[in-house]
C-alpha cells in the first residue's frame, strides 16, 4: 500500500469568505428566527408561568422579572448566535454586526411593549387595590389618605381609620397590603375597624387599576444598550459562558428573589420594599420561626419540626445504604433460587407511585401499631412508621443501583480477594464496598434527600400531630384559613435548603466523579 | 506439592466446561493449559483454586483431598490477567493483604513485603496506587502479591495477555526463573503456544473440555498423538492432506490427485497396515522449495516473516504452507516445486483422528 495518495497527504482547506451580500442574508435570516424564537420563549414564560403561579398566589412581579429577563438576554444571544454562524464576519465587521444586532434588539422590545399594551400584562398589568393609603399605628392601620371616587371612599371609609382585622383575622399593614393585592379584581374584604374608639365592619370592593409601569419598559430598553456595549467588548472565548449565563439567568434569579425575600416585608421583583411599595423594609421577621414563634399568634416547635426531618433522613440513609448494598451484592453476584424473580419484583414495584399505595400502607400501619413495643416506634403517626415507608419506597432503586455498580465490578477482584486469604464478608467489606464508594455515596445522597424532602408519607400518616417534618410544615403554612405570608414561606423553604446545599457543597466531588460515570482508580 | 486430579468434571446447566479431566503434576513442576478460547482452561484453574465446586471428580494437594476447602485454606497464589489489583489499595498494601489476613505482624509484613518488591524491582513503587502503575508495573504488582504468602501452589490465567510483545518477552523469562528458583508447583494457563512450549515442563492441551494431551513441548511438537494435536501445536500450522498409502517400487508412497511423495519414517508398517485412506501432516518447515521436484504448484500468497517467507502454495486443489528463503525472491503466481522431507511425515487415521504411527 502507498502512502502517497495525494488526498490524503493534503491539509483541510480554508473555506473561502463568504460574500457580504450572502454574510448579510445569512446574518438577517439567522436574526429574525432567533428573534421570533425568542419572543415565543418570552411570551410562553411569561403566561405559562404566570397562570401557573397565580394559582399558588405569587407575586406577579417576579414571573415579570424572569420573562423580561428572557428578553434582555435576547440581544445577547442574538450576537452570539450569529457570531457563531459568520466568526469571519463579526471579526471584520463588529461594528455593522452589533448595529443590526441592536436595532432588532429594539423591535423586538418593542413589540414585546406593545403585546404587553394589548394584553394587560407585565408593564401594563393590572393591580388590585382598594385605592387608599395607609400607616402602621399602634392599634392597627391607620388610614391616612383615600382616593377620590376610589373603592375605599365608595364603601365608607374615612380617614383616621385604624383597621385591625380583616373578617377575623388581626392584620398589621404587611399583611393587609398583601391580602388586598391577592384579591381578585370585585373581591369582598370584610375590614374590622376602630372609628372614634368604635368597632365597625365595612366589606370593602377590590377593584383592579391599570396603571403603566414605565420604569420597566425604560429599564429594558436600557439593557439593551448596556448589552450590546457589552457584545461589543466580548471576545470569542467568552461566547460558551455568556450563552450558558444568559439561559440560567432566570435560574439564578429564583434563588436570589428567594434570598432577598427571606429578608423583606415584600418584594417588587427583586428589589425588597416596605409596605407602602418603597425600597427598604429589610426585616429579620421572616425568620422569626427559629425562635418557636410562627407569625403573632403560633408557636411552634420548630426544632422538633426539623429534628423530624432529620431523623426520617437519617435512618433512610442508613437503612437503605446497608439494606441496598448488601441485597445489590447478593442479585449480582449470587444464584439463588426466585433470583430472576425477585430482581423483575423490585422493577415493578419501583414504578409503583406511592399515592396509589396510600390505602394498602395505611392498613399495614396500622397492624404494626397493634403489635406490642414495635406498633409504639413504627406504627401509624408515628416517625418510625414514616421512615419504614420512605426506605421501603427508596429501597427497589437502591437495590439496582447497588446491583448495578456492584456488575461493573470484576469478579476476579474478589477471587484474588478469597484466593489471598479472606472470608465473603471481608470480601465484600473491604475489597468490594470501597470500590462501590461513589455509587454509596450517590444512594446516601439520594436517600437523604428524599427523606430530607419527602412531603405525601408524613402528611398522610402523621395526622393529628403538631409536631410533622418540614415540607408539611410549609405546607401547613400556606393553609386556607389565614392570609399567607409568602415571604415567611420562603424563609422556612430555605431554612430546608440548607443541609442541601451544604451536602452540595461539600459532596461535588463524589457527585461529579459520578455523573463522569467513572470509579475512580479503578485500573 | 504435587497437585492430583481424578476425573474432573465441571457443568455449567447443560455445558460441560470440563470433562473428566485427569492430570498428575509433580512437585515443583511448571505445568501450562494449552487450548483455544472457550475450552475450559480458565474454569479448570478456578477449580483448584477453590473459587468453582466441581460437579464430579477429586481433587489432591499433596495427599489432602481439597475438595471441599475453601480457597484460603488452600494456600495457593494467583494471577490474573486482568491484574485484579484493588485499586483502593497502594502497591504496598495489595502486596501486604494476604499477609495481613493471615494476621502475620506489621513488621514482618513489612519484610517481607520489601523482599518481594525486591525480587520483582518494584521497591520504587511501592506507596504508588494501580492506577499510577504501567501494566508491567502492575503485573509485577500482583505477582508479588501472589508470592508473597510463599504459596504451595501458583496458578497463572493469562497473566502475559494484556502486555505488549516485548515486555510478554521479559516477563516470560522471569516468571520461569522464579518458579525455577522458588521451586513452587505452577499452572499456567495460555492460549499463546509459544509461552507455554517455551516455560512449561509440560503441557496439557484441552479441547471442548476434554484432556488431548499432557506431554512434554517436545513431544507434543515432535510426536503428536491427535490430528487436533498436530494442527494446534506450532506455528505456522501443520499442512494435512488426504492421501492414500502403498508400497511400490522405490518404498513405501503416499498419493492423492495432486501430489505423490515417498515417505522413510520409522513405523512405515503401522502406516502401511491401515485400510483406506489417511490424513498425511507436513509442517511448513519440514517442506523445501526446489525445482526439481515433481510436485509443483502456484504461488497464491506470500508472507514476509522477517526471516523467512511463509508462501501458500496451491497444487491442485491441495493448499500447502511452507517456508522459503526471502532470497529466493518468490512472487504470488510463480510456480515452484516443492520437496517434503520424507523422514517428517505424520500420518492420522480420518475416523478417529488418532496418530497411526505414535
Ligand atoms: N460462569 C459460567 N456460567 C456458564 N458457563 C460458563 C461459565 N464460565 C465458563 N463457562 C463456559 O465454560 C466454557 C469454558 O470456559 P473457560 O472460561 O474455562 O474457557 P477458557 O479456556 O478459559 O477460555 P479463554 O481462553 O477464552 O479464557 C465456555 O464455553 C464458557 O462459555
Ligand atoms: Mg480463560
Amino acid at each position: 500500500m502507498t502512502v502517497t495518495d495525494p488526498t490524503m497527504v493534503a491539509g483541510p482547506r480554508k473555506a473561502p469568505p463568504l460574500a457580504l451580500g450572502t454574510a448579510l442574508w445569512r446574518l438577517l435570516r439567522d436574526i429574525v428566527l432567533l428573534a421570533v424564537a425568542m419572543l415565543g420563549v418570552s411570551w410562553v414564560f411569561r403566561e405559562i408561568l404566570a397562570n401557573a403561579t397565580s394559582a399558588v398566589n405569587v407575586e406577579e412581579s417576579f414571573t415579570t422579572v424572569i420573562a423580561d429577563t428572557m428578553i434582555f438576554t435576547l440581544p445577547f444571544a442574538l450576537v452570539i448566535v450569529t457570531a457563531l454562524r459568520s466568526r469571519s464576519l463579526l471579526k471584520n465587521r463588529r461594528g455593522l454586526i452589533i448595529g443590526i444586532t441592536m436595532l432588532v434588539a429594539l423591535a423586538v422590545q418593542t413589540i414585546s411593549v406593545g403585546q404587553q399594551a394589548l394584553t394587560q400584562t407585565g408593564a401594563y398589568g393590572t393591580q388590585t387595590s382598594v385605592q387608599f393609603t395607609t400607616e402602621q399605628a399602634d392599634e392597627g392601620v391607620l388610614v391616612t389618605a383615600i382616593e377620590a371616587g376610589g373603592a375605599a371612599e365608595q364603601a365608607g371609609i374615612l380617614v383616621g381609620d385604624v383597621i385591625t382585622a380583616i373578617r377575623r383575622d388581626v392584620v398589621d399593614k404587611a399583611a393587609l397590603d398583601t391580602a388586598i393585592l391577592q384579591s381578585d379584581d370585585g373581591a369582598v374584604l370584610r375590614f374590622r375597624l376602630l372609628r372614634d374608639g368604635e368597632e365597625q365592619q365595612i366589606p370593602v370592593t377590590v377593584t383592579s387599576i391599570s396603571g403603566v409601569n414605565t420604569t420597566s419598559i425604560y429599564m429594558g430598553y436600557v439593557a439593551l444598550f448596556v448589552t450590546a456595549i457589552l457584545a461589543l467588548a466580548i471576545p470569542f472565548g467568552w461566547i460558551p459562558y455568556v450563552l450558558l449565563i444568559s439561559f440560567l439567568m432566570p435560574l439564578f434569579l429564583g434563588y436570589a428573589w428567594l434570598i432577598i425575600a427571606t429578608f423583606s416585608q415584600r418584594t417588587e421583583g427583586l428589589l425588597p420594599v416596605d409596605t407602602t411599595g418603597n425600597f427598604g423594609g429589610l426585616t429579620l421577621d421572616n425568620w422569626s420561626f427559629l425562635s418557636g414563634q410562627m407569625g403573632a399568634r403560633n408557636q411552634l416547635d420548630i426544632w422538633g419540626v426539623t429534628l423530624n426531618s432529620a431523623m426520617i433522613a437519617v435512618v433512610m440513609t442508613v437503612i437503605v445504604l446497608l439494606v441496598a448494598s448488601m441485597a445489590g451484592y447478593a442479585l449480582s453476584r449470587m444464584n439463588f433460587p426466585g433470583r430472576r424473580g425477585f430482581l423483575s419484583m423490585t422493577l415493578i414495584l419501583h414504578s409503583f407511585p406511592a399515592v396509589t399505595l396510600l390505602i394498602p400502607i395505611f392498613i399495614v400501619l396500622q397492624n404494626i401499631g397493634h403489635i406490642p413495643l414495635i406498633g409504639d416506634l413504627f406504627g401509624f403517626n408515628t416517625i418510625g412508621g414514616v421512615a419504614l415507608i420512605m426506605v421501603a419506597f427508596e429501597l427497589p432503586l437502591g437495590i439496582w443501583l447497588m446491583k448495578g455498580f456492584f456488575d461493573g465490578i470484576s469478579w476476579d477482584m474478589e477471587r484474588s480477594a478469597m484466593i489471598d486469604g479472606a472470608t465473603r464478608w471481608r470480601t465484600f467489606f473491604e475489597i468490594i464496598l470501597p470500590q462501590i464508594r461513589p455509587g454509596l455515596l450517590a444512594l446516601g445522597i439520594f436517600s437523604f434527600l428524599g427523606g430530607w424532602n419527602t412531603y405525601l408519607i408524613p402528611a398522610t400518616f402523621m395526622v393529628g400531630t403538631r409536631t410533622s417534618n418540614l415540607p408539611v410544615l410549609i405546607r401547613d403554612l400556606t393553609g386556607e384559613m389565614q392570609p399567607v405570608n409568602w415571604n415567611q414561606v420562603a424563609a422556612v423553604g430555605l431554612y430546608q435548603l440548607i443541609p442541601i446545599l451544604l451536602l452540595f457543597v461539600f459532596a461535588q466531588e463524589y457527585l461529579l466523579n459520578i455523573y463522569a460515570g467513572g470509579t475512580k482508580g479503578s485500573s | 506439592m504435587q497437585v492430583d486430579i481424578q476425573n474432573l468434571t465441571k457443568k455449567f446447566g447443560n455445558v460441560v466446561a470440563v470433562d473428566s479431566l485427569n492430570l498428575d503434576i509433580k512437585s515443583g513442576e511448571f505445568v501450562a493449559f494449552l487450548g483455544p478460547s472457550g475450552c475450559g482452561k480458565t474454569t479448570t484453574l478456578l477449580m483448584v483454586a477453590g473459587i468453582y465446586k466441581p460437579t464430579d471428580g477429586i481433587m489432591r494437594f499433596g495427599d489432602v483431598v481439597v475438595n471441599q476447602l475453601q480457597p484460603r485454606e488452600r494456600n495457593i497464589g494467583m494471577v490474573f490477567q486482568s491484574y485484579a489489583l484493588y485499586p483502593h489499595m497502594t502497591a504496598y498494601s495489595n502486596i501486604a493483604y494476604p499477609l495481613k489476613l493471615k494476621g502475620i505482624s506489621k513488621n514482618e509484613q513489612n519484610i517481607r513485603v520489601q523482599r518481594v518488591a525486591d525480587v520483582m524491582g518494584i521497591g520504587h513503587l511501592l506507596d504508588r496506587r494501580p492506577s499510577q502503575l504501567s501494566g508491567g508495573q502492575q503485573q509485577r504488582v500482583a505477582l508479588g502479591r501472589a508470592l508473597v504468602k510463599e504459596p504451595d501452589l501458583l496458578l497463572f490465567d493469562e497473566p502475559l495477555s494484556n502486555l505488549d510483545a516485548r515486555l510478554r518477552l521479559t516477563m516470560r523469562g522471569e516468571i520461569k526463573h522464579l518458579q525455577r528458583d522458588l521451586g513452587i508447583t505452577s499452572i499456567y494457563v495460555t492460549h499463546d503456544q509459544i509461552e507455554a512450549l517455551t516455560m512449561a515442563d509440560r503441557i496439557a492441551v484441552m479441547n471442548q473440555g476434554k484432556l488431548e494431551a499432557f506431554d512434554t513441548p517436545e513431544g507434543l511438537y515432535e510426536r503428536p498423538k491427535t490430528l487436533f494435536i498436530a494442527g494446534f501445536v506450532g506455528n505456522p500450522p501443520m499442512n494435512f492432506v488426504d492421501v492414500e498409502v502403498s508400497q511400490n517400487g522405490a518404498g513405501p508412497v503416499a498419493t492423492n490427485n495432486d501430489l505423490k511423495t515417498h515417505f522413510t519414517i520409522d513405523q512405515v508398517e503401522k502406516v502401511l497396515a491401515h485400510k483406506g485412506p489417511v490424513t498425511m501432516g507436513i509442517r511448513p518447515e519440514d517442506i523445501v522449495v526446489d525445482d526439481g521436484s515433481d510436485i509443483r504448484g502456484e504461488v497464491y500468497l506470500v508472507e514476509p516473516l522477517g526471516r523467512d517467507d511463509l508462501i501458500d502454495v496451491r497444487i491442485g486443489d491441495t493448499r500447502m504452507l511452507a517456508l522459503s528463503d526471502p532470497k529466493l525472491k518468490i512472487q504470488p503466481g510463480d510456480t515452484v516445486g516443492l520437496r517434503f522431507n520424507p523422514e517428517r511425515l505424520q500420518f492420522y487415521d480420518p475416523q478417529t483422528n488418532q496418530s497411526l504411527v505414535w
